[in-house]
């Protein structure tokens, strides 16, 4: 039956009433906080401290299995969460844990659930993402990092790049090449890494919005079978084409964090609209301002109703008349739309919004900050690369 | 049910014996012959809308229609959009019959409701003097004369207007404020009507009202107060617009694959290049967007939740998707998309018309950004 109200029973009104409670009690007045964009030391603190209280309700691990560390509850409750957490705002969710757990669920051993669900659980183990390489983005499975069996273990050599705030992690998943003479699909393992190995180096990459990238090198790194997850040569088919190809991992998508952070710098350039007045008026009268922000109206609402869609394909399955790889084509949009939204944005502003801050910087400058972290709109695949996608596994067009 | 974009059984039963009955009655041929004949529509395909039951899904059951839900109906569109079905539900039964329903007196709807749900009355609705879709584009004046009314003006686009037996004209009232709504016999003396030739090959008039008298029986709602409902009603045929470009996106975008896949130049088929899968992506994100915000304005008519800016949003979207994605399609084909007797050229010309048919995307920005700064107005 077509819905689009997720808490449509008192009992998941009564959880959106606790979740809410809880952010009133922890962080009361929310926190801008996003580890992409932003390096300072005190976010950091801030941003663990409160991830750590959500841990310690096991709200982290909301659906995974009660006997790996979760609570068992149910994919809508997980989507009134995140929207909760989203509009109030929670900084996020700091790194690729969410992805580590949803593949560790799938195709991890009864041990590495167990071990590894904790840590993310918890919120004490972060994980950095170890699948770019310099010369694999795009196609990352021309990736050349190596990994070659020597007894019970496995020896890494290689390097990954472009590892958001892995500085910051204790473990990383790693991509490596298991079978040189495979196809290149088909001799990719997945291994599970703790950063403190002897043979890894890290140095910083700082990206144009003030956050913390990372290179990454392994050399000779030892790590034992059991850090192994899934089958050794399956990495691209039962890990990466679940994540990157689609999220058919998850038990149901939430509404996305971006949409949010549009929906506040949005409000806030209306505000600057009510209170400048240009060419003798003010800028929310100017019929052209108002055709650009009802354009930004609208395609936030399509992210909105995007989430949605993807949501009840993941639980109730695809709907007749719905392309089955929904969540490529969403990230069509979503790629493209976040750098337009904050050129228009910047646009609308006008010349001062190049001021980063000090007395004389609109909007204390947060336009310009959040027009130079849409050019992160990449990660996890080019708009391009999505359309690529979408074209050939989506539409059926040759590759 | 939280979340889920399933239809239910009674609205994929109504969708699925429309595709079937769509399928038989509308194919490429008979949508070209329609285009061409004298007569506003083929009477045949409406009488077999009317046994289907299909004139009056949401109208009430003590007037003769099956008093279903909003989504009951929407599940059509899609289908009618799909096939270029040549008939005109949207205008004389969503808006026509829509505004007896939500305006009209208990003597009104009987009279009218019951035949039109069987197929025997038809109602066009003429409501634009200018082109322009708001209450300010409303000038048809009515001018109080013996207990009654008389009208002067012109109507444009009026949607078969050459098969209909009643208009329902929005005048403005000599001397008083805001918007009324006449029903007035197409054959009434003073009414002219005069076929306009366009690009979609629909059957759109401009109707000429030279003295027309109405009894004070004629006045459809309250006299200056026709507007709020007149907007709603209107709201509704725009989800059902969009909901149609949609469809017929469907239809489109498988016309372009399909030939992406098929023609083959420089040794290879042409979707093979990285610039022809884009222009088909570019008609399934625009098929998709508009998709998502008819089918979400189509969900709050149903639950009853203000829908006038998510209206608006559909409706402007479905205007950016008709034309972007009859564009690309275009563009995939090259000459033989530019030929008449090829389909994709039907679905361009009609999207034209669904473009701007109840509100161009401008209207409808502007629209949805004054409801999202100012919600109270």
């Amino acid at each position: 039956m077509i819905d689009f109200l997720p808490d449509d029973t008192p009992e998941l009104r009564a959880w959106r009433a606790e979740v809410r409670a809880f952010l009133a009690e922890v962080v009361p007045g929310g926190m801008h906080f996003d580890y992409d964009f932003d390096e300072s030391p005190e976010g950091w603190e801030k941003s663990l401290d409160f991830w750590r209280k959500v841990g310690a309700k096991g709200w982290i691990g909301l659906t995974w299995p009660k006997e790996y560390h979760g609570l068992g509850r149910s994919a809508i409750e997980r989507w009134i969460l995140w929207e909760e957490f989203a509009n109030w705002p929670a900084p996020g969710f700091p790194v690729i844990g969410h992805a580590v757990s949803w593949f560790l669920l799938r195709h991890g051993s009864h041990e590495q659930k167990l071990r590894h669900l904790k840590g993310i659980a918890d919120c004490t183990i972060l994980w950095g993402e170890g699948y770019t390489e310099p010369s694999s983005g795009s196609d990352l499975a021309s990736l050349t990092t190596r990994a070659h069996r020597d007894g019970d273990d496995w020896i890494i050599n290689g390097q990954k790049t472009f590892g958001t705030a892995a500085h910051q992690c204790q473990w990383m998943a790693v991509f490596a090449r298991t079978d040189p003479n495979a196809r290149p699909h088909e001799g990719i393992s997945c291994f599970l890494v703790p950063l403190d190995t002897p043979g890894i180096q890290m140095l910083p990459m700082h990206n144009m919005a003030g956050g913390q990238q990372n290179q990454t090198f392994f050399e000779n790194v030892r790590v034992p079978h059991a850090n192994l997850v899934g089958d050794v040569n399956q990495a691209w088919s039962q890990i990466w084409f679940h994540q990157g190809g689609q999220n058919l991992d998850q038990p149901g998508h939430a509404p996305d964090v971006m949409e949010y952070r549009m929906l506040r710098t949005l409000k806030e350039v209306f505000t600057f609209c009510r209170e400048t007045k240009r060419g003798g008026k003010p800028l929310i009268e100017d019929p052209v301002v108002r055709l650009q922000l009802a354009e930004l109206v609208e395609g936030m609402e399509i992210i909105k109703l995007q989430s949605f869609e993807l949501h009840s394909t993941l639980v109730n399955g695809t709907a007749e008349g719905w392309n089955p790889l929904g969540g490529v084509f969403n990230q069509i949009h979503y790629r493209e739309f976040w750098p337009h939204f904050a050129q228009v944005c910047m646009d609308i502003v006008g010349p001062l919004a190049q001021i980063e801050g000090g007395r004389w910087a609109q909007l204390q400058g947060r336009i310009e900050h959040y027009f130079r972290g849409s050019f992160g709109n990449h990660a996890g695949g080019t708009a391009q690369l999505k359309r690529m996608t979408a074209a050939t596994r989506g539409l059926g067009l040759p590759r | 049910m939280a979340i889920d974009f399933h239809f239910d059984e009674q609205q994929k039963l109504i969708r699925d014996s429309a595709r079937e009955f769509f399928r038989k009655h509308c194919p490429p041929a008979a949508v070209r012959a329609a285009a061409k004949a004298t007569e506003d529509f083929p009477a045949e395909l409406w009488a077999g809308m009317a046994d289907m039951g299909w004139l009056g899904i949401t109208v009430a059951e003590e007037f003769g229609g099956l008093g279903a839900s909003f989504l009951d109906l929407y599940v059509l569109y899609p289908e009618m959009g799909r096939f270029l079905v040549p008939a005109p539900h949207l205008d004389a039964v969503v808006v026509g019959a829509g505004l007896v329903s939500a305006l009209g007196s208990v003597e009104q709807k009987q009279a009218i409701l019951r035949e039109v749900v069987a197929g025997k009355l038809l109602i066009a609705p003429a409501l634009t003097d200018t082109g322009g879709f708001g209450a300010e584009d409303i000038t048809t004046e009515a001018r109080g004369a013996n207990g009654g009314y008389v009208l002067n003006g012109t109507k444009l686009l009026v949607m078969a207007a050459g098969a209909a037996n009643l208009l329902v004209v929005a005048a403005r009232i000599a001397g008083a404020e805001g918007v009324s709504l006449f029903l007035i016999d197409a054959a009434a003396p003073g009414v002219a009507r005069e076929k306009l030739p366009n690009i979609a090959g629909y059957p759109l008039y401009a109707v000429t009202f030279t003295d027309v008298s109405v009894g004070a029986e004629g006045l459809l709602g309250e006299a200056g107060g026709a507007w709020p409902a007149l907007e709603a009603v209107l709201d509704k045929a725009a989800v059902l617009q969009a909901a149609m470009v949609a469809g017929a996106g469907e239809r489109v975008l498988e016309i372009a694959v399909d030939y992406a896949k098929n023609r083959v130049q420089f040794g290879t088929p042409i979707g093979k290049h990285q610039a022809v899968q884009y222009l088909c992506t570019d008609v399934a994100v625009a098929q998709r967007h508009t998709a998502l915000l008819a089918l979400h304005a189509a969900w709050r008519i149903d639950r009853g939740l203000p829908v006038a800016r998510e209206a608006s949003l559909a409706k402007a979207m479905a205007a950016k998707a008709a034309a972007v994605m009859t564009f690309s399609a275009h563009e995939v084909h090259a000459g033989i998309g530019f030929m008449e007797d090829y389909d994709l050229s039907m679905y361009t010309r009609r999207a034209k018309h669904w473009e701007s048919h109840l509100g161009d995307r401008r209207h409808h920005l502007e629209r949805a950004i004054a409801l999202t700064l100012e919600p109270a107005a």
